[in-house]
This record gives C-alpha cells, sequence and structure tokens, in this order.
C-alpha cells in the first residue's frame, strides 16, 4: 500500500486536482472523479489501473467506493460542468 | 411549488431539535464542571483547566453531513433519509488541561463517573499513531434519548490550536474546512501535534525538577 502522499503525487501527475468542495480527486479533460474514500480504501495498482482505464466520450465517470445514483450523478455532472 | 431538497429539510429539523440541543448542553456543562472541582481546587499555579461548551451551528451541521456523503452531495431522493441526529456532536463541551498529566487524570475523572462511563469512546488519533491526541465520548443526558452529546477532553496546546486553526481557516472560508482531509495537509497537522507533545513533554520533566514549582497553589478563584 502507497502512502498517502505518494497516492497524491500520483493523481497529481495524471492531471487530477483535489477539490475542497467535492472532496475528490478531479480531472476535466479526462472527466473522471475519485472521492477521498475511495483513494484512502485502494491502492496504487487499482488506482493506476482506473486513472488509464478508458472512458465513455463526453461522460464523467465516479469512483466512490459506493456506487452513486443517477440522481446524484446527474447533480455531480451539472456541478463540475459549471 | 417546486420539491424541497434535503438541505432544507435538514434546516427544519434543526430548529427543531435546537431547544433540545440547549437543554442537553446545559446538562453536560454543569455536569462536566461538577465533576471537574476537586482537580480545579488543587490546581498548582502553573497548571490550568478551561471548558468550552458549543452548540454546532445549522449550517457547519449541515456541511457535517453533507461531508459524509461521497462527493460532497446528499441525494435528493434519498432526503427522507439523512437526519441530523445522526450526528454526535450537536452539543459539545470540550475540557482543556494543562500539563499532560492533568489531561490524563481528567479523563479518568469521567471515565469512572456516570453519566459518562456508558459513553463511547472514540478517541481521536494523530495520522499513523495508536495514541489518543484527545480523549472522546458520545452519549446521551437525560433530557434528551434523541441528542447524541460529545465531551472531549483535549490537551490545552492542542485545543488552543484547533482554535487557532479554526479562526484561521473555517471561519473565513467554511469550504477550506476540506482541505485538511488532503493526505499532504494531514502530514503537516501531524507534525504540529508531534511539537506540542515534545513541546508538553519537556516542561513537565523540567517542572516536576522544581520544588517550588510543585508547591504554588493556585488561590481557587483563579482555577
Amino acid at each position: 500500500m502507497l502512502t498517502a502522499a505518494s497516492k497524491t503525487q500520483l493523481l497529481e501527475g495524471a492531471g487530477y486536482a483535489y477539490s475542497f468542495d467535492r472532496l475528490s480527486y478531479i480531472n476535466r479533460d479526462a472527466r473522471k472523479v475519485f472521492s477521498i474514500e475511495f483513494v484512502q480504501d485502494h491502492d496504487e495498482a487499482e488506482l493506476r489501473a482506473r486513472i488509464n482505464e478508458p472512458a465513455p466520450l463526453g461522460e464523467w465517470r465516479f469512483y466512490f467506493n459506493t456506487e452513486p445514483s443517477a440522481t446524484v450523478k446527474r447533480e455531480l455532472t451539472d456541478l463540475l460542468t459549471q | 411549488m417546486s420539491e424541497r431538497k434535503p438541505e432544507d429539510r435538514l434546516r427544519e429539523e434543526y430548529f427543531t431539535l435546537l431547544p433540545d440541543i440547549r437543554r442537553v448542553l446545559e446538562e453536560l456543562e454543569a455536569e462536566v464542571r461538577y465533576a471537574l472541582l476537586p482537580v480545579s481546587n488543587g490546581l498548582l499555579k502553573y497548571e490550568k483547566i478551561a471548558v468550552a461548551s458549543r452548540i454546532k451551528d445549522c449550517e457547519s451541521a449541515l456541511g457535517a453531513l453533507r461531508r459524509r456523503q461521497e462527493g460532497n452531495v446528499f441525494d435528493r431522493d434519498r432526503a427522507d433519509s439523512y437526519t441530523l441526529t445522526s450526528l454526535n456532536d450537536l452539543a459539545g463541551v470540550r475540557v482543556l488541561a494543562f500539563p499532560r498529566s492533568r489531561w490524563t487524570e481528567v479523563n479518568n475523572i469521567f471515565r469512572d463517573r456516570e453519566p459518562f462511563k456508558t459513553w463511547s469512546s472514540d478517541p481521536i488519533l494523530a495520522d499513523g499513531s495508536k495514541e489518543p491526541l484527545v480523549f472522546k465520548y458520545h452519549g446521551h443526558c437525560s433530557r434528551s434519548s434523541e441528542i447524541t452529546a460529545e465531551l472531549q477532553i483535549a490537551p490545552m496546546l492542542i485545543g488552543l490550536f484547533w482554535e487557532v486553526e479554526h479562526s484561521a481557516i473555517y471561519k473565513p472560508l467554511p469550504r477550506l474546512r476540506a482541505a485538511l482531509s488532503e493526505p499532504t495537509m494531514k502530514k503537516g497537522t501531524g507534525d504540529v501535534y508531534a511539537a506540542l507533545k515534545n513541546f508538553e513533554d519537556e516542561f513537565e520533566r523540567l517542572i516536576r525538577r522544581d520544588p517550588s514549582a510543585q508547591s504554588s497553589k493556585k488561590s481557587p478563584r483563579n482555577s
């Protein structure tokens, strides 16, 4: 398991920035969101795989410990695209 | 009419609960101050015990509940499932003690005393440490079975650091509270805790060698 600091480096190196509002790491170009809970509970290999996996074009992908409902995804998408 | 958001429901719940929160806080503070009388009356001149109480304000309570949701957003389809009574600290009392030997003494008083001895213990640990940074208990007072109250017993220097941190960071811009959950920020905070502990340990080591400091009892009025 990586230390918290090196997970941060991994995400920041891949273009993610920590959002104080969403308590998540967000990459707007890749349209991916990693919740802080997900980052804490998964190891480097898992994070790297999720960072590198292809995402559906034009859709946001949320990496949460608990799959967000369609309503939450819609609300978060609205907030992230404002 | 538009559908009410979870936040609207929770604000209504807050003001329904508020009279009970006030009653719980009043009881908790009285119990704590009474329990502390024997130790407060025996403090030496350089020793201090302070008691502070607070009611969590409405927006802080909403924010705390929201931060429990991944992505920091409520699910509108589950608006009824959220309740502020799931928070453990709507009413809270914090005891600050200096030096650390008084901190552990104060904790022992509450651990063996009703109603606190039946409360659940939930100490705050510094990252990577098993040693409590602050003792923390949750439970109910006789005035409400719905409101869970919190008692914190903290080393004074850590409690004062939190107050400075709170004034400097959260008050001007509450969203920055989340900055402290960022892993690199946690390390910086951990370094402060370690420095404060080292300071107190060294202070106590030196003061124990000074016989005059050990005999200078504080007058009860000033304790």
